[in-house]
This record gives structure tokens, C-alpha cells and sequence, in this order.
């Protein structure tokens, strides 16, 4: 994968790469592409879904309920006034 | 239970736990057990071998937690792991790396490793172990011990720190066959917090015996002469328990690994994007920033190597123009390889190969391999993880310097029952070796 693809790709996952990550990578995943082209030899198929097992939907009444104390999850959050801290938006 | 009291000690050797009690006395309690540190557990910190997560301590126990401490149990320790589970040798991590009770030179494989550590090394211990590509089953085979991945489903996965959802699986190890009936059973059953676990039919423990097994020819290539040899020793041994042994054509599983490789990394890329330095684990950025430029500078410093490696492929096979080639063709072998499986189990029992094509490998031989090396270890693992089947390794020998190898059975969805008998059987039949444990 050419170096720009993987800066690309990077910044689209929000990671930073240094100089000598970017080489790297590069390389791994040109070796990784590469070996990833056996896909194209395997025969197609018709039906494919996401779970290996049929999952059937299951739904509960929409009523709000607090499981977790919400002070104890706070606890180890960055808050201000009990709202969790967060970086600029603009 | 007395290993309570030396659990610090057999520790500092083996390295298995990431964190673990101070209690040395086991109170009331009916059994000891340990858990894979991507499993949330009360009070106690959870971190799945990622920097990010350091000094998270989750206000819950996950639902496997929770119902083994309802029947007894008292969690000792949290294992030791690759980073979110991207491993083959535990060697991945931003924490300690678990040493092979066998040889403390090797790895004890991944990414489960301090869970079979801790099974191989704490006499009467059960570990859980959470399998995505073959997390339970190589680790096993390394160590010397049983593992079980369940049916996926079939163990609810709330409170696991994902890695790829339509693939994850939470699962026992432990030195005794019988453990993995018992322990499945604890935690096996519907939970409506996981939707996945609300389909399955009932756990039998019927007891029935394995009468046939299929060996796929892919699966018996690429292996070491002494896990080759253990191999064709072992369907003797089958034999002779009265199990017939077929070879058969398995034509998907030379395509499973790529398109394991893609599916997974692309569900952990999505699953990753939520660590952003903010609600739990490393909360130390600098606020002021941009939100762009705060969430990339913690992921940078905070994601280990190989985590980065697979979130940048997972990106890469779901974007605009290369999604039809990776992803949506990864499905369709995914589909083949579950039919395979299919039509080989209307006729056999288990489909039936190596767990691993080489014993434990030795750190210095670990560091030499490339990535790609590492994935394609994974050739006999990947098939039944791709499928959802529940797959159980067993010890069957081992090599010239003493190192454990296992063999892996693959059952039909839900038919975990004929899996735990055969390790029941296979357990009378096997000389099983103990490492000779120091502390």
C-alpha cells in the first residue's frame, strides 16, 4: 500500500503516524493485500449475512431504568459539575 | 485452594495476571477462577492489554463473571492478553507477557495465553477465555490443557470489550476435561442484554458419544513433523475408542483466513473508534485542542503496534471502492465455509485437525515474524471461528522438548454435548503432563 493510501487511511481513523510507523505499515500491509488477493479466486455465493447464527430481534418495553449508579460510573471520569469533560468542538 | 496465598509469587514467574485479588483465603467459596482481561469485572481493573484502558475499573461485572461468582466462584485474577485479542502469542500487549509453564522462553500462544497459563499452572483452577480467530483453542493446545469456544451465542457476551461482534466468543479453560461441561453450563443461557445469546436452544448433557470424525485434507498441511506425528498417533488412539476417521474435501478453508482477516479487522476498527481519551481509561490529553486532534493524539500514543496495524486494514477493506472486493466477498467465503461445515457434520460428528501446525514458539522466534507470518498461523483456528461452531482442543502429545500439542474438534451449532464427552473419554485414554511448577 503506497504511503499516501496509508496516510489516508490514518487520518481517517483518527491515528498519527510517524515516518518510520508510515514506512512500515506500508510495507505490511502491501504484504498483507497481497496475500488478501486469494479472495478473488474463491468462488462467489449468493446468500451471506453477518452472524454465523440466525439472531432474532428481541425488544423490551421502551421505559427508561438505571442499572449502573450513575455517581460510581462517574467516578473515574474527567467531570466538571458532574458533566463528563470533552475537548473544543471548533 | 491453597495457591492463594502464592498467587504473587507464581505470578512474578509465569506472569499470567494483569491484576488479581489480595484475598489469601478463599472464604466461602466453591471454586477459584480467573478471567480474560477483556471480560469487565466488579472493582477491579479491566484494561484488555491496551494502554488506553489503563486504570479502568468497571462498575459491573460481565454476565460470564457474574454468573460463575452466583454459583460459588471467586475471581482471582484477570489474564494477561494481546491487545483487545490481536494475537497469536499473547505477545501483543502493553502489559506483562504470560510465560509457557512448559518453557518460560515460549509463548504460551494467544490471544488467551495468562488464562491457559493460569489453568496449566493453579492446581483445580478454571479459567475464561474469550476466542474471536482461535483465542482459546491455541492457547490450550500451547499450554498443555482442555478449551472449549462455545457455540457463538451461546455464552452472553455483555460486559466483553469487543473485538469483531459476529465472531466473539466466551469460553473455559482448564487441566480437567470435565470443567468445560461444568462450566459452560454455569454460564451458558439467554440474557436479554445480549441479543445474540436469546436464540439458542438448550444446553443437552446428554452424553453422547463421538462415533465419527472428519479430518478436512487442508487441515493436515503445513504441520511441524512433531505435531504431524502426535497427529496420526492420536487418530490411532481414535480409532481404537471405536471412532471412524475419514478424510475429506473441505474446499473453503484455504480462503478462510483472508477473509477472517477482513472481517475481523474490519468490525475491531469500528469497535476501536469509541477509545478516544475520554470517559474511561487515559483521560490525560490536553483539552483545549480540537476534538480531531485530541482524539488522534491519545490513540496515537495509546494504541500498541499491532492494534494500529489492524485498525488501519479494517479502515482501509470498508472504504469507498475497495469494500465490494474485501468486505462483501470475506462474507461470502464466510457463508461457504459455514456450509461446509454443514455438509460435512450431516455425516460425521466433529471435523477434527491439529489446533496449532507448531509447539509453542520461543519469543526470539516470535519477534523474527511478520505480521502476515503471524495471521496465517491461525489456518486451523480461523474455520470454526468464521462459522460460529463450537470447537474444543484437547492435549494429544508432545514434541522432542517436552512442549504440549493439541488437537482441535469442530461441532455442529449447538451440539456442544458430543464435544465434552469426547474430552471426557479422550482423558482416560491420554497420559495428560503437568509443568512442573515453580514459585
Amino acid at each position: 500500500m503506497d504511503r499516501e493510501t496509508v496516510e489516508r487511511v490514518a487520518r481517517t481513523a483518527h491515528i498519527r503516524l510517524t515516518e518510520e510507523e508510515l514506512e512500515r505499515y506500508s510495507g505490511d500491509l502491501g504484504d498483507i493485500l497481497g496475500y488478501f488477493e486469494l479472495l478473488d479466486e474463491a468462488p462467489n455465493c449468493d446468500s451471506y449475512g453477518i452472524d454465523p447464527i440466525g439472531v432474532a430481534d428481541v425488544t423490551r418495553d421502551d421505559e427508561p431504568r438505571m442499572t449502573i449508579d450513575a455517581d460510581r460510573l462517574l467516578r473515574d471520569m474527567n467531570t466538571y459539575e458532574r458533566y463528563v469533560r470533552g475537548p473544543r468542538l471548533s | 485452594m491453597s495457591y492463594l496465598q502464592r498467587l504473587k509469587d507464581i505470578n512474578a514467574k509465569y506472569g499470567m495476571f494483569h491484576a488479581m485479588t489480595d484475598e489469601t483465603d478463599a472464604g466461602e467459596s466453591r471454586f477459584l477462577f480467573s478471567a480474560k482481561d477483556n471480560l469487565t469485572s466488579l472493582d477491579m481493573e479491566t484494561c484488555a492489554g491496551s494502554r488506553i484502558l489503563q486504570g479502568y475499573v468497571p462498575a459491573f461485572d460481565a454476565a460470564a463473571i457474574e454468573r460463575m461468582k452466583a454459583a460459588g466462584g471467586m475471581l482471582v485474577g484477570k489474564t494477561n492478553m494481546d491487545e483487545f485479542g490481536f494475537g497469536t502469542f499473547s505477545a501483543n500487549s502493553a502489559y506483562e507477557i504470560p510465560r509457557n509453564p512448559f518453557d518460560r522462553e515460549r509463548s504460551c500462544g494467544g490471544s488467551s495465553g495468562g488464562s491457559a497459563c493460569a489453568a496449566a499452572v493453579l492446581e483445580g483452577h478454571v479459567s475464561l477465555g474469550v476466542s474471536t480467530g482461535g483465542s482459546i483453542c491455541c492457547p490450550a493446545s500451547f499450554c498443555g490443557v482442555y478449551g472449549i469456544a462455545p457455540t457463538y451465542g451461546r455464552v452472553s457476551r455483555y460486559g466483553l470489550i469487543d473485538y469483531g461482534n459476529s465472531l466473539d466468543k466466551i469460553g473455559v479453560l482448564s487441566a480437567k476435561a470435565s470443567d468445560l461441561r461444568k462450566y459452560i453450563t454455569i454460564m451458558a443461557g439467554r440474557d436479554e442484554r445480549d441479543p445474540t445469546s436469546c436464540v439458542q436452544p438448550e444446553l443437552k448433557s446428554e452424553r453422547r458419544r463421538m462415533k465419527s470424525v472428519a479430518v478436512p485434507k487442508d487441515g493436515i498441511q503445513g504441520l511441524s513433523g512433531d505435531v504431524e506425528a502426535a497427529f496420526n498417533d492420536s487418530i490411532e488412539t481414535l480409532r481404537s475408542m471405536g471412532i471412524d476417521v475419514e478424510e475429506v474435501d473441505m474446499p473453503s478453508f484455504r480462503y478462510a483466513i483472508p477473509a477472517y482477516y477482513v472481517i475481523a479487522t474490519s468490525e475491531a476498527s469500528t469497535n476501536l473508534a469509541r477509545y478516544v481519551g475520554m470517559r474511561y481509561g487515559v483521560q490525560e490529553g490536553d483539552l483545549s485542542l480540537k476534538f480531531d486532534d485530541y482524539f488522534s493524539s491519545i490513540r496515537s500514543a495509546s494504541f500498541g503496534d499491532e492494534a494500529k496495524r489492524r485498525i488501519l486494514l479494517g479502515t482501509f477493506t470498508r472504504m469507498v471502492g475497495y469494500r465490494d472486493r474485501y468486505y462483501a466477498k470475506a462474507r461470502q467465503v464466510r457463508q461457504l465455509v459455514i456450509d461446509d461445515y454443514k455438509r460435512i457434520l450431516q455425516d460425521h460428528d466433529a471435523v477434527l485437525t491439529p489446533t496449532m501446525p507448531y509447539v509453542a514458539p520461543r519469543f526470539d522466534e516470535i519477534e523474527r515474524m511478520s505480521a502476515l507470518d503471524s495471521y496465517k498461523t491461525d489456518y486451523l483456528t480461523v474455520p470454526p471461528n468464521l462459522a460460529g461452531n463450537p470447537h474444543l482442543s484437547v492435549p494429544c502429545g508432545y514434541d522432542g522438548n517436552g512442549m504440549p500439542i493439541g488437537m482441535q474438534f469442530v461441532g455442529a451449532h449447538w451440539d456442544e454435548d458430543v464435544l465434552f464427552t469426547m474430552a471426557e473419554e479422550w482423558e482416560k485414554a491420554f497420559d495428560m503432563r503437568r509443568p512442573e511448577v515453580e514459585a
